[in-house]
């Protein structure tokens, strides 16, 4: 029964992971992506689930319940808290979103190919599914050249991290718990860290525009 | 554990015990503390390095977290030779440290980076293989870079001093890893007794003799590669500079004789030649350019670029003559350039001690303002006046042994049995001579003109007539500096044995002790006793001199008035001789290599154009090389720098921008 799905299953959840990535290039206003992030988190996580439940491994699962918590539910919640606080600013993009929408779709097939070359033999159900996680690296990388606010560089970020997650989960069937602890730690403080930097960026030049920051200081 | 281990593992402990005592001990008593310390790591270094010369056995093990071999650390008998003059001037300079360091260099960043230089230093020769070679030289010029950072918050000029003196050791260190690196791809491994085996022939030899001999060469400050040196040593206070210029420099000369002793001791001829002319050119150079410098520690600096070049032509010339089998006079060359190099520690680090001495009581560096320091500072004037005399190379100081035997190697050495050994020796051996008499001659006249001008006749300025005697701490190891002069200048020949002991077993120079430890090298007929000639002197001496004396008693001297002074003694410090004119007529000669600038302005009386009121006269001489060699150069990287620059403007999103092209190309050239 679950055999027959679980090709379904994937590509419901990366197809979710993809659509999600395409809108957040779409979408300029930082709360909007804000929840597309959090619907991408719990994407990831029932992808994670899937996974697991396929290969019959408990670990894998409490992976994907981790994933679900601080991806799906950590990250956003500090991120929204910190724009609900500050008055709303909505972003003005330096690529317009047509533009933008036709990069991604080119993103997307670059990694296509280049996943053809690279899993070429593989022909398992996750092998098929990988390029959607190199995609989204690309399309976070897109979202960090193209936007100005420090908050919205922060979600490319995130998103060019989910596709990281995406791809070891696809090819290797995931990653150790201990690892996954360590690593989800670490996006954690770093979206701290970069909170805390944008708060005093306000405080110093009244908005969080990063192109302010060009010269070194003492 | 053996004692030579006893000894490297006691100078780790002084290191940790000196680290600690420069960051934990209050201001008041840093320098006296931490001195001590450092002074204490210094001499453990001249004890472990007499173990390692009198044949001593022993390895010190330290286990690495990289993924290399653990460091091993045992010095041979070379590089315990090295290891006591390095650390011999080390401790003198420490010791001087506690009297002199105030304010900035008694700072615990300057305590913790002395002691970090000293112990860097001291273990350079201690090293067997490539990788901890590197990593001690490397911390030997962090820790001095570090030294000199410390004065950073008093003085400008200090930072671009810095620069350049980063900028050159970085540049010498690059080339003496890139020389290495070709040897080691040769050999098939790092250890020093593994690179032994490259046959020095081969292309790939001569490519990594090159750069070695450009790697040590600035280090060891020989010209085109000087540069940063007039620039530093001023800026360092005196015993930071007798620790660069007194032992730094000597890591250097370590390094050629690590590649032209230890690893490749029969090269071919024209690397004798190469470096014959390197060190020619530097000797030459370096005492032109000391001899018209108004600054004391300039004239010093530049002087060490002077004997650094010596060392390196007797370096070449034992190169190049053992390659033509004249195996005699080449070991004889051989032991002349040790030779010098340890007289050039000892006068050149007393030197640059009497001029923190200078520094500190009259506050003033600049010659033509000192002037009658002889009569207010009577130790300092004569401790320097010792190490000038071997800095000069006249007889018994250790100057005068050193150059000696050089030239007796060099006058020898084109022929065996009366017979011209090749025609590169027959052309360059003299040439060699005329080079070092020239040398000789200047040298003389730079150091009449350093303490004739600094010590003597009358005060030119105020600083200068208020100067006291410094401290007794800090006259001690000019004491023993100077004592070290003259006492290496009367022991010639158990110097000469040890040295020779200490090159084998590739070389075994035949030298002897002769006569009150005269020496005798046998290999080129050359015999010298100074210790005998003193005596005998003095014997024949004493009579006439007591007779001069009684005389002088029984007949009490006349003043009269000077007769130019036109019957009134209306001398005034400004109608003595001053640095510059004392050098006038040598800028004159030298005109076309020094390119001097002069700048003449006169103030007239009124309208009047016969009546002067003011002549002010400055000149200035520039280092020719740089203003030729290095300027270009810089200029145009400066050009390609504006250019960078406009890729490198400080956008984030630029710099992003950049990684994501980068990661498209890579992924693009995957696909493909």
């Amino acid at each position: 029964m679950f055999t027959t799905i679980y090709p379904q299953l994937i590509g419901l959840c990366t197809g979710a992971l993809l659509l999600t990535s395409a809108l957040m290039v779409w979408r300029h206003s930082l709360l909007a992506s804000i929840r597309l992030l959090s619907v991408q988190g719990v994407a990831l996580a029932a992808l994670v689930a899937v996974i697991g439940v396929e290969e019959g491994e408990v670990e894998v699962i409490l992976v994907s319940v981790l994933v679900l918590l601080v991806k799906g539910v950590a990250l956003p919640w500090v991120l929204a808290r910190e724009t609900h606080a500050t008055t709303r600013t909505d972003e003005a993009p330096r690529l317009n979103p047509t533009a933008a929408l036709l990069t991604v779709a080119l993103l997307t097939i670059l990694s296509y190919v280049v996943a053809s070359r690279l899993l070429a033999g593989d022909t398992s159900v996750s092998a098929h599914a990988a390029p959607i996680g190199l995609a989204m690296v690309l399309i976070g990388f897109l979202l960090l050249i193209t936007r100005r606010q420090a908050g919205s560089q922060l979600i490319g970020f995130l998103v060019l991290d989910n596709g990281i997650a995406t791809v070891a989960f696809l090819t290797s069937g995931g990653v150790p718990l201990f690892l996954e602890l360590g690593i989800s730690l670490d996006v954690l403080l770093v979206v701290v860290i970069l909170y805390v930097f944008a708060g005093r960026m306000r405080t110093k030049f009244g908005n969080t525009e990063i192109d302010q920051l060009r010269k070194l200081h003492d | 554990m053996t004692a030579l281990e006893a000894g490297l593992l006691g100078q780790l402990l002084l290191l940790v015990l000196a680290v600690a005592a420069a960051l934990l001990t209050p201001t008041r008593w840093r320098s006296r503390v931490s001195g001590t310390v450092c002074t204490l790591l210094a001499t453990a270094g001249v004890v472990t390095g007499a173990i390692a010369l009198s044949g001593g056995t022993g390895s010190l093990t330290i286990p690495t977290a990289l993924p290399l071999d653990p460091l091993v650390l045992s010095p041979d008998k070379l590089g315990g030779l090295v290891m006591i003059v390095v650390s011999a001037v080390g401790a003198l300079a420490a010791l001087f440290g506690i009297g002199s360091a105030r304010v900035a260099s008694a700072s615990r960043t300057a305590w913790l980076s002395m002691a970090v230089f000293l112990f860097g230093m001291q273990l350079v020769p201690a090293a067997t293989d490539v990788v901890s070679f590197l990593l001690l030289w490397e911390i030997m010029t962090l820790g001095s870079t570090a030294l000199l950072l410390a004065h950073h918050a008093t003085r400008g000029t200090v930072a671009s001093a810095l620069v350049w003196y980063s900028a050159m050791s970085q540049l010498s260190f690059f080339f003496v890893l890139a020389g290495f690196a070709m040897l080691a791809g040769l050999a098939g491994g790092t250890g020093f007794d593994l690179l032994a085996t490259v046959d020095p022939f081969s292309w790939q030899a001569s490519v990594a003799f090159l750069l070695l001999l450009l790697g040590f060469g600035g280090k060891a400050e020989l010209v085109p590669l000087h540069v940063w040196v007039p620039r530093v040593l001023p800026e360092a206070p005196g015993h930071v500079a007798a620790a660069m210029s007194g032992a730094m420099v000597n890591i250097g000369v370590y390094g050629a004789l690590l590649v032209f002793v230890r690893m490749l001791p029969n090269g071919p001829a024209w690397w004798g030649v190469l470096i014959m002319a390197l060190g020619g050119v530097s000797a030459l150079y370096g005492i032109l350019q000391a001899s018209v410098a108004s600054n004391l520690k300039v004239l010093l600096a530049y002087s060490t670029t002077e004997n650094m070049g010596l060392v390196f032509l007797g370096l070449g010339a034992s190169v190049l003559l053992r390659a033509d089998n004249a195996t005699a006079a080449a070991d004889a060359a051989l032991v002349a350039a040790l030779l010098l190099m340890l007289s050039h520690a000892a006068f050149k680090s007393t030197l640059f001690l009497g001029a923190g001495a200078v520094a500190r009581a009259a506050g003033e560096m600049n010659l033509d303002r000192l002037g009658g320091l002889g009569s207010r500072m009577p130790w300092t004037a004569g401790a320097f006046g010792a190490a000038a005399m071997g800095a000069a190379a006249l007889p018994v100081t250790s100057g005068f042994v050193a150059e000696w035997m050089l030239l007796q190697a060099l006058i020898h050495g084109s022929r065996v049995d009366g017979e011209v050994v090749s025609v590169a020796a027959s052309v360059a051996m003299p040439l060699a001579v005329a080079v070092i008499a020239l040398t000789a001659g200047l040298a003389l006249l730079t150091f009449v003109k350093a303490y004739g001008i600094a010590f003597l006749a009358r005060p030119r300025s105020p600083q200068a007539e208020q100067a006291r005697e410094v401290p007794v701490i800090m006259r001690i190891p000019l004491v023993i500096g100077a004592l070290l002069v003259v006492g290496l200048g009367l022991l010639p020949g158990p110097l000469a044995v040890a040295i020779g002991g200490a090159v084998g077993p590739e070389f075994t120079p035949d030298v002897r002790i002769i006569g009150l430890a005269g020496v005798d090298a046998r290999g080129i007929d050359a015999v010298l006793d100074p210790t005998t000639f003193v005596v005998l002197a003095g014997l024949l001496l004493a009579p006439v001199l007591i007779a001069v004396f009684v005389s002088a008693r029984r007949h009490p001297t006349r003043i009269s008035p000077l007769p130019w002074a036109g019957g009134g003694s209306r001398l005034r410090p400004r109608m003595q001789y001053t640095a510059t004119s004392y050098a006038e007529p040598l800028v004159r000669v030298f005109d076309d290599v020094l390119r001097p600038s002069r700048d003449v302005e006169v103030t007239h009386v009124g309208e009047s154009r016969y009546l002067v009121e003011r002549v002010h006269v400055e000149q200035t001489v520039s280092d020719v090389v740089e203003t030729r060699l290095y300027r270009p150069v810089l200029n145009l990287l400066q050009r390609f720098g504006i250019l960078a620059r406009r890729a490198q403007n400080g956008s984030i999103h630029r710099y992003l921008s950049y990684s994501f092209v980068a990661l498209l190309s890579v992924l693009i050239v995957v696909s493909l």
